[in-house]
């Protein structure tokens, strides 16, 4: 009989203390296996929603994040130059504000955005048309997304009016725009109310005077492109702007804005880690020591010490690994609940994902439970290779 | 006599010429000195100052807009350590204190006439700080601006939306950590149960009922579980201090990121010795009621 069919008779001989601790593996398997997509989940998750929008270049006035400091003065100017940088396809100048819209005898606030896309946005149209900055149209052109769309009832060609609340103090009249596309906004938040129109058409309906300014300018790099080197061409010609890619993006909110939960999956993972090895060793030590009697017998019958030491490997092999197997569908369920609960969060975009698949994940998590296994063996292995045979027979059998 | 004299006079001189070069070189700083503090004081965070090598005394120039016009000169007065906010932990404090009307005077915008006239927020305190309630109802009914919120400093929904959504996530993962644990303490109990099978045995054959000895068990149990939660809990007290200075010192704050409240610690009790208990009852249960002699082995 191979060890491996062996050690598993001995497990199955009694099933009641296997299962258990199958189970408890199982259990902690699964949160050490969630802590390990959440260390990475959202960098992924960002990656993911950073590519998915079809710019990968963004200029801010400052180093703040993108929306969270000064805007560029002379939007227009600096349009004009980016575009002459070699590898950059196009420019988008967004405007982002707030704006009121009356719903069921209430107002609702959305928010608001200026852009001049003279090809696409930052945003998948998934009805209707885009709104180009050449358009001339009156009522003015907006592009709704699907939450104000149906909590307004809204269609393509439908009107809207939206009140201007961009600039403290002031007080404009409501501008009625028309609903020419409606698309998804791949950073909005799952109640958030979006519309997005041209540069021109927001600034109208914020009464701004200082309309030749933008938040952030988006750069879509050509085909082949290297957006760093793009950026560095940027630098170049208007090194009073700040130029990142989307990498330097995900690199600068690594560092700041997810650092929280990457700790807290690694303090996570490492206790788990510990908890679990600390169990296992628990489990099989006692379990090794109440077979003590046993492998004495089957030593004194002929089976070698490396025979009798592989016999405890295997078990924690078979152990750690039924239960880390049923710990990985165990973990995605578990994952699921737990994203859905951390998506509830305030101000996180409905699209950003905090527990990422990723196959470098499951090579950590086999790595992880490889090491627990095996270090969890070394005691048990120990006592068992050290086991006086004549002895051991006469206190087990004599007492 | 002479030459005390010469001593003298050379002495004069040297602390006439000292005092001359000291008033020229002095002058100028007592001078630019005096300018400093003409200049309008702020505070900056000992974040900025580390980061800038700020001092006190320090001037320093702030513009409101990003190409710099409308600067304005001022003078550090302090450094401050920044009020922790968890809803900004990762962000960097680099932040400076201003008096309004110099605040006012920096962001002015000649567009705007109300620039200099309007605030974002007045703090208000109240004598007695659990009147905060109805004042806010109060004060929301008798100012009639549309536009302004009255509330209480206790945060506003989002944060306390952000702390209730962590709150539940650290729930959900101690939930998913005591299955785990309860289910390796059955293991355990099973097994430490079965390794007194032959003791059981002969309890019960020398006349000892089910009852004597399950209260025997429960007695075990009710002391390993107790005793196994009180080291949990002075373990936990014990690490608090260390993942508190390892979080205070990786976000440069002076947030308190783990307090072991009597309230946790009651409720860790309160789970883990019933759980302890029932456990080692469970596991005993099984045993009790095996065959006498069989669990003697005779």
């Amino acid at each position: 009989m191979s060890p491996l069919a062996f050690a598993l008779r001995g497990i199955v001989r009694q099933p009641g203390r296997a299962i258990l601790g199958i189970a408890g593996i199982a259990a902690t398997g699964a949160l050490l296996f969630d802590m390990l997509m959440l260390s990475q989940g959202l960098v992924i998750s960002m990656e993911r929603l950073l590519a998915g929008v079809g710019f990968d270049i963004r200029v801010t006035a400052t180093q703040a994040s993108p929306m969270a400091g000064p805007a560029i003065p002379n939007a227009t100017g600096a349009v004009a130059v980016l575009e002459k940088v070699p590898g950059v396809e196009h420019v988008v100048p967004i405007r982002v504000g707030q704006a009121l819209v009356d719903i069921d005898n209430h107002s609702d606030q959305v928010t608001f955005m200026g852009a001049n896309a003279a090809a696409h946005g930052p945003w998948t149209l998934v009805e209707g048309r885009e709104v180009r900055p050449e358009d001339s149209a009156n009522p003015p052109g907006v592009i709704v997304n699907r939450n104000l769309a149906n909590r307004h009832g809204l269609a393509v060609g439908g009107n809207l009016t939206l009140r201007g609340d961009c600039i403290d103090n002031s007080s404009v009249p409501p501008t009625v725009f028309r609903v020419e596309g409606i698309a998804d906004f791949p950073f909005d938040q799952s109640l958030q109310l979006t519309a997005v129109t041209t540069l021109r058409s927001f600034a109208h309906a914020c009464g701004d005077v200082n309309a030749d300014e933008a938040d952030m300018l988006m750069l879509a790099s050509s085909p082949g492109a290297d957006p760093a080197v793009v950026v560095e061409a940027i630098r170049g010609v208007r090194p009073d702007l700040t130029a990142v890619t989307n990498e330097e993006l995900v690199a600068r909110f690594q560092q700041v804005e997810f650092s929280y939960f990457r700790q807290i999956s690694f303090v996570l993972a490492t206790i788990t880690m510990f908890f679990g090895l600390l169990l296992i060793t628990v489990l099989l030590s006692v379990s090794t020591n109440q077979r003590l009697g046993e492998i004495a017998a089957l030593r004194a019958l002929g089976f070698s010490r490396a025979r009798m030491v592989s016999d405890v490997l295997w078990r924690s092999t078979l152990l750690v690994g039924t239960g880390g197997l049923i710990a990985l569908p165990l973990g995605v369920v578990l994952a699921t609940w737990l994203d859905r609960l951390l998506q509830t969060m305030p101000g996180i975009p409905a699209n950003l994902r905090f527990f990422v698949f990723a196959p470098r994940t499951l090579v950590v998590y086999v790595a992880l439970l490889t090491v627990t296994t095996a270090v969890a063996a070394i005691y048990p292995m120990q006592t068992v290779a050290r086991l006086p045979i004549s002895s051991t027979l006469r206190s087990e059998v004599i007492g | 006599m002479h030459a005390r004299r010469s001593r003298f006079l050379i002495l004069s001189a040297l602390i006439a010429l000292a005092t001359i070069i000291a008033t020229r070189w002095w002058t100028p700083a007592i001078l630019h000195g005096q300018q400093n503090e003409q200049l309008p004081a702020i505070l900056v965070t000992r974040q900025l100052a580390a980061v800038e090598g700020l001092r006190i005394g320090d001037v320093v120039t702030l513009a409101a807009r990003p190409d710099g016009s409308s600067a304005k000169q001022f003078r550090i007065a302090g450094i401050y350590e920044p009020v922790a906010d968890p809803t900004r932990l990762a962000a960097k404090r680099f932040e400076a204190r201003l008096h309004l009307p110099d605040m006012l005077e920096l962001k002015a915008d000649a567009a705007d006439p109300q620039s200099t006239e309007s605030v974002s927020a007045i703090n208000v305190t109240l004598t007695d700080p659990q009147d905060a309630t109805s004042f806010v109802r109060e004060a929301a009914a008798a100012i009639p601006i549309p536009q302004l919120t009255v509330r209480t400093a206790q945060g506003g929904d989002g944060s306390a939306r952000l702390f209730v959504v962590l709150d539940r996530f650290h729930f959900a993962i101690a939930v998913v950590t005591v299955v785990a644990s309860t289910m390796f303490l059955l293991a355990l109990m099973v097994m430490l149960v079965e390794e007194r099978r032959e003791s059981v045995g002969i309890l019960r054959l020398i006349g000892l009922r089910k009852g004597r000895i399950l209260l025997q068990v429960f007695a075990e149990g009710l002391l390993i579980a107790v005793a196994g939660a009180a080291f949990g809990i002075v373990f936990a007290v014990t690490m608090q201090g260390v993942v508190n200075v390892f979080f205070q010192w990786r976000y440069d704050t002076s947030l308190i990121f783990v307090r072991i409240t009597p309230h946790v610690a009651m409720r860790c009790i309160l789970l883990a010795v019933p759980l302890g208990v029932v456990a080692s009852l469970i596991s005993s249960w099984t045993l009790l009621r095996s065959n006498v002699l069989d669990l003697a082995r005779r």
